[in-house]
């Protein structure tokens, strides 16, 4: 099945997803798509004008560019995912999931599909990372 | 070509006693066509993607609990990506905190080996109510 | 040399507008760079700044600046830059700008941009960033020597002026056309008026939108952003060369507002998006008022805008509140007075919130001559500005002064 994970570049949630089966869709293959365009040379991530104005498709214009180009990566890729796995309170959120409104939106994107989505508090400690690897395994196991 | 290329990077969890090197080296004497570059971390792995699936496979049979991996958009050795370009990505700094992270899911990894359930997650604690803060507020005056 | 220049941003790689700002960069003769910070340092950062946002990114561009103010790394300006209409951004982004500045000497230009910035847009911006470190000691300069010529090329206005000796000896102005007929028309009247020939200048030194075409067409000593030979020419006309002081610019297209220490800019905002705030506005009154621009600072003076409530951010909405005080039977007075009050007020509320304001207010510009406008400016700031004789002349002097500099 296609699991969306969120935080979208988490190596964690992207490595346990495959581990236990499934095909996780982040950030990094809708990166590549656009980095691999050799046809566009908008370094560092060819993330176009036409992107982010195809972003208006998940938030109206009075909101931030920099929200509509994330949607316009990840928007299509919850439209996409069978499944969904959070990891709440995360505290690495740099990078592509810098922007906390941006990353509320994908949350409610996730729930408005009402695709099964699993959440997971970031463990602080190991008892607390034992229950949400054990927990992450069980849900995708039950996705079949 | 994004059907083609894929590059992988794989993170060894920091109380692994594997090195970035022992791993470049392993992958490299797979001999699976796959290009490798040893990184701080770990390294980095590019190929076509069939091959790169056979190498992760590999990996993770050889260390299931010291390596992780994620898929990598930018080709190794990108002058967009490159550090020395520009100074470091925001995305180092997430790197750096999920490596830091990786024991712990590591532990988790041996429990689920084990067999275990989670345990029922605790209730949450609540806020306490108004009436009773009044009353400690009111007797501390 | 290739100028650092720190960028401090959120948001620029996924509003399409990165390689503007890296392409606006090189054109100045410099990259952007990322102050290189760790995990580790975020957390600290956040702490000894005291401002914790929600988004990471911004915990990041924190951690940046502070790597900056402790000089753990080595840049020579910095760009402050974050999506426009994000509040958490604009909060972090000016906060930033003010420690910075209070913890270096690295001169900050902040922009909030949208998805539609192109790199022309913040060229004037990276070059006087560029100017300030690479030319301080032509920015220095307090005297105009030999004969020289500056010429002005903006967005309304042409202008031209021949110096002497450190005196002003002709001087003209006209309504901008095509860049190199307008400039060539007032040069000559400049000339005339000065006794001099063209062949005796000496040095020219063009600024302003068209001071690329007009350095190449004259082959010009000096090509440079109006930003800069600005705030030196402000400085000279209003014999401020020494101490701090704000020089403010209510352009046509946009607006300038300079902060200088004896005499060399540190720091400046330029806006433009919203021609509400812009002497665009005042032009659109008049008409409206069917009365010459020049008048309108006589007539504004005589009213009160009090009884005319006019405020806009945006021209077009401007116009309609002028089109429905008119209606309700206003007087031409109060009219003209509430537009002036208006501009003065947004160019404070838009802009002058980017910078420390520092005394005395130098106003100069073409529409410091509408007395109501200056009068509005000092009401708003609560201290009237000094207006310089030939003050719609500056980007001209100061292109004159400081291309003697190379002679």
């Amino acid at each position: 099945m296609k699991v969306f994970i969120d935080p979208p570049n988490s190596l964690i949630l992207f490595d346990l997803v495959e581990r236990f089966g499934h095909e996780p869709l982040g950030a990094m293959a809708s990166i590549q798509e656009r980095i691999d365009n050799i046809e566009l040379d908008m370094p560092p991530m060819n993330v176009t004008l036409d992107d982010v104005v195809g972003g208006l498709r998940y938030a109206g214009v009075e909101v931030p560019s920099g929200i509509r180009g994330r949607l316009a990566l990840w928007g299509p890729m919850i439209d996409a995912a069978e499944a969904a796995v959070i990891m709440t309170d995360a505290p690495f959120s740099f990078g592509c999931v810098g922007c906390e409104r941006s990353s509320e939106m994908v949350k409610y994107l996730i729930q408005r599909r009402g695709i099964p989505c699993l959440r997971v508090g970031y463990p602080e400690t190991e008892e607390e990372a034992e229950d949400a690897v054990l927990r992450i395994k069980g849900f995708l196991e039950g996705l079949g | 070509m994004s059907e083609d290329r894929e590059t992988r990077l794989f993170m060894i969890s920091p109380d692994s006693t594997v090195t970035p090197d022992q791993l470049a080296r392993e992958i490299h004497a797979m001999g699976r066509g796959v290009a490798v570059k040893e990184t701080c971390y770990g390294c980095l792995a590019e190929g076509s993607r069939a091959a790169v699936a056979e190498v992760l496979a590999e990996v993770r049979g050889r260390h299931p609990l010291d390596v992780f991996s994620k898929r990598r958009a930018y080709p190794a050795g990108d002058p967009r990506r490159c550090r020395a370009q520009h100074g470091t990505r925001p995305g180092y700094a997430q790197l750096e905190a999920e490596w830091a992270a990786l024991a712990m899911i590591s532990r988790g990894l041996e429990a689920c080996g084990r067999g275990e359930s989670p345990r029922p997650p605790a209730e949450p604690a609540g806020g306490l109510p108004v009436e009773k803060f009044k009353e400690i507020a009111e007797a501390i005056r | 040399m290739t100028i650092k220049i720190a960028q401090l941003s959120c948001g620029t790689e996924y509003s399409s507008v990165q390689h503007e700002i890296e392409k606006a960069a090189s054109a100045v003769g410099a990259k952007t760079v990322y102050p290189d910070v760790s995990h580790a340092d975020v957390k600290a950062a956040l702490d000894r700044f005291g401002f914790a946002p929600r988004s990471a990114q911004l915990k990041l561009m924190i951690a940046r600046a502070v790597s900056l103010a402790d000089g753990r790394y080595d840049a020579d300006a910095v760009f402050i830059t974050t999506c426009f209409r994000c509040a958490e951004a604009a909060l972090v982004r000016n906060e930033l700008r003010r420690f910075i500045q209070d913890n270096t000497r690295l001169p900050v230009v902040t922009y909030s941009f949208t998805e539609r910035l192109k790199a022309a847009q913040l060229l004037t911006r990276m070059e006087a960033l560029v100017t300030i470190v690479t030319r301080k000691e032509i920015l220095a300069r307090e005297r105009q020597s030999g004969i020289t010529v500056g010429l002005d090329s903006g967005s309304s206005t042409t202008k031209a002026v021949v110096m002497r000796d450190n005196e002003i000896v002709g001087k003209d102005w006209t309504p901008s056309g095509d860049v190199v007929q307008s400039a060539q028309a007032v040069l000559e009247s400049a000339l005339r008026q000065a006794g001099v020939e063209m062949s005796q200048v000496e040095a020219i030194g063009t600024t302003g939108y068209g001071r690329f075409t007009l350095g190449r067409h004259y082959g010009a000593k000096l090509v440079q952003e109006e930003l800069t030979v600005n705030s030196k020419g402000a400085v000279w006309l209003a014999g401020r060369q020494r101490g701090e002081a704000t020089i403010l610019d209510i352009g046509g297209m946009d607006n300038k507002a300079i902060t200088v220490r004896d005499g060399v800019p540190d720091n400046f905002t330029m806006g433009g998006i919203c021609a509400g705030a812009s002497g665009r506005f005042l032009e659109m009154t008049s008409k409206r008022l069917k009365i010459e621009i020049t008048e309108l600072g006589k007539l504004a003076d005589a009213g009160n805008w009090r009884n005319a409530k006019m405020n806009s951010y945006c021209s077009v909405f401007g116009i309609q509140d002028l089109v429905t005080t008119l209606g309700e039977g206003k007087s031409f007075e109060d009219v003209a007075a509430a537009a002036c009050h208006s501009v003065a007020e947004q160019v404070y509320e838009q802009q002058l919130q980017e910078i420390d304001v520092r005394r005395p207010i130098i106003q100069v510009g073409g529409t410091s001559l509408i007395s109501g406008l200056v009068t509005a400016v000092g009401e708003v700031l609560g201290e009237k500005p000094i207006v310089p004789r030939d003050s719609q002349y500056i980007g001209a002097v100061g292109g004159a002064i400081l291309s003697s500099g190379f002679l």
